[in-house]
């Protein structure tokens, strides 16, 4: 296998080529915060929380959709990264309705545990509340917009591992949201196979299934991982 | 070293997190040694006197908790935010996302427990809500903040006994950092 060296955080590793700053940074055990990365889709590079800082360019890079490069100098754990990483995550609770006490996935949101990984303790900016819908179509499942963050896991899960194009994004800025086909209501969908992937996929309690209350939900992501790799043994 | 003097403060919260407060039972002790709770929630309806620490629930509604938070800071040596409702506006603040009118309406003319046409009540010893609902930090300064829907005792406790010790307090360890 083809490898090169790379330093991260001041020591010096041999990673395969085609890697990702993310996937090397997993396998010599160091943590990125992650939210929009799933295992077993594809990376988008739509969080902005694993920015890296790699000397010799003045911007911050995504890890997750940066490849590495020969004698590339990365850090992950600097000071700016982690203002970064805080105020990314203060502008997600601060742009819809993440009230932790009301929402079915308290104490098992991945939001959550993110505020508590960087520490935010308070929020220093406006709280927007724009106006979004509940879809309570689909015989089973919610779609919360309220708590949707954006990071399209469901939208990526759906096309990738199900195959079916449920989910899309429309629009831009703070009037982003999430569709089922053609911006038509979820249950009356005619491409969803009603799998509940992207329910697994969701890292919020913007996706759920209708027999469950508030703090119940439990999430699986790691299953879209397994299924994904089950299915090339197959092959 | 002389008693400091606490108080507490329950403006538009649902009082859960004062409830936690009493949950911290035989540590309230270890704050008497300490301080003086001069004014609480269950205590008369004189205004605040001058104190070290003031701990305060729940998010600024209405022009009346407008009026108390400021003489509260203006009070206050140090001024806690406890809770989520005073950190983040928090459930409180999911009126917001309508206008008063319909909130109003919700509340009292529609209500489906009205048995007569209901109407919104307006006496002038009532007090005036604003049309949105904000949280501690955006009428005054605030020195710390507590979240948590109610935050731990075990969490208040440590924070109160901090600042009681001239302390301050370090909650971003994440085991003690709690929203919902």
């Amino acid at each position: 296998m083809n490898t090169i060296k790379i330093t991260i955080n001041d020591t010096v590793y041999d990673i395969a080529i085609n890697t990702t700053i993310l996937e090397a940074c997993k396998e010599v055990g160091i943590e990125v915060l992650t939210i929009c990365h799933l295992e077993g889709v594809s990376n988008v590079g739509a969080c902005r929380l694993c920015l890296v800082e790699v000397e010799g360019i003045n911007k911050l890079l995504p890890a997750c959709t940066t490849k590495v490069a020969a004698n590339m100098v990365i850090r992950t754990q600097t000071e700016k990264i982690k203002k970064y990483q805080r105020i990314t995550t203060e502008l997600f609770f601060a742009e819809r309705n993440h009230v932790c006490s009301v929402c079915v996935a308290n104490g098992k949101c991945e939001l959550q545990k993110l505020g508590y990984k960087v520490g935010m303790d308070h929020i220093r900016y406006p709280y927007l509340f724009p106006s979004c819908e509940v879809d309570t179509s689909h015989a089973w499942f919610v779609l919360d917009h309220n708590r949707c963050i954006m990071c399209t896991r469901c939208v990526r899960t759906c096309a990738e591992i199900e195959g079916a194009f449920n989910w899309d994004v429309m629009n831009r800025g703070n009037q982003v949201r999430i569709i089922s086909d053609f911006n038509t209501p979820w249950g009356q969908s005619t491409t969803c196979t009603s799998c509940g992937k992207c329910l697994h996929a969701c890292p919020t309690g913007a996706i759920w299934p209708k027999a469950i209350v508030q703090g119940q939900l439990e999430k699986k992501p790691e299953i879209l991982k397994e299924l994904v790799e089950k299915r090339k043994m197959n092959l | 070293m002389p008693k400091k003097k606490i108080a507490t403060v329950w403006l538009g919260g649902c009082s859960g997190c004062h409830m936690s407060l009493l949950d911290i039972d035989e540590r309230i002790l270890d704050v008497a040694q300490l301080a003086d709770i001069v004014k609480c929630p269950i205590v008369d309806g004189k205004e605040l006197p001058e104190v070290d620490i003031t701990l305060v629930e729940g998010s600024v509604t209405s022009d009346e908790h407008l009026r108390e938070i400021l003489h509260i800071r203006a009070q206050s040596k140090t001024v806690i935010a406890m809770g989520d409702c005073a950190v983040t506006s928090n459930i409180t603040g999911m009126r917001n996302y309508f206008n008063l009118k319909e909130v109003f309406d919700t509340a009292y003319v529609n209500a489906i427990s009205n048995d007569t046409e209901g109407k919104v009540p307006n006496h002038i010893a009532l007090l005036k809500l604003h049309e949105k609902v904000v949280p501690l930090q955006e009428v005054i300064t605030v020195d710390f903040v507590i979240p948590g829907c109610p935050p731990n005792a075990d969490t208040i406790f440590y924070v109160l006994y901090e600042f009681l010790n001239d302390r301050i307090p370090n909650l971003s360890e994440a085991k003690k950092l709690k929203y919902g």
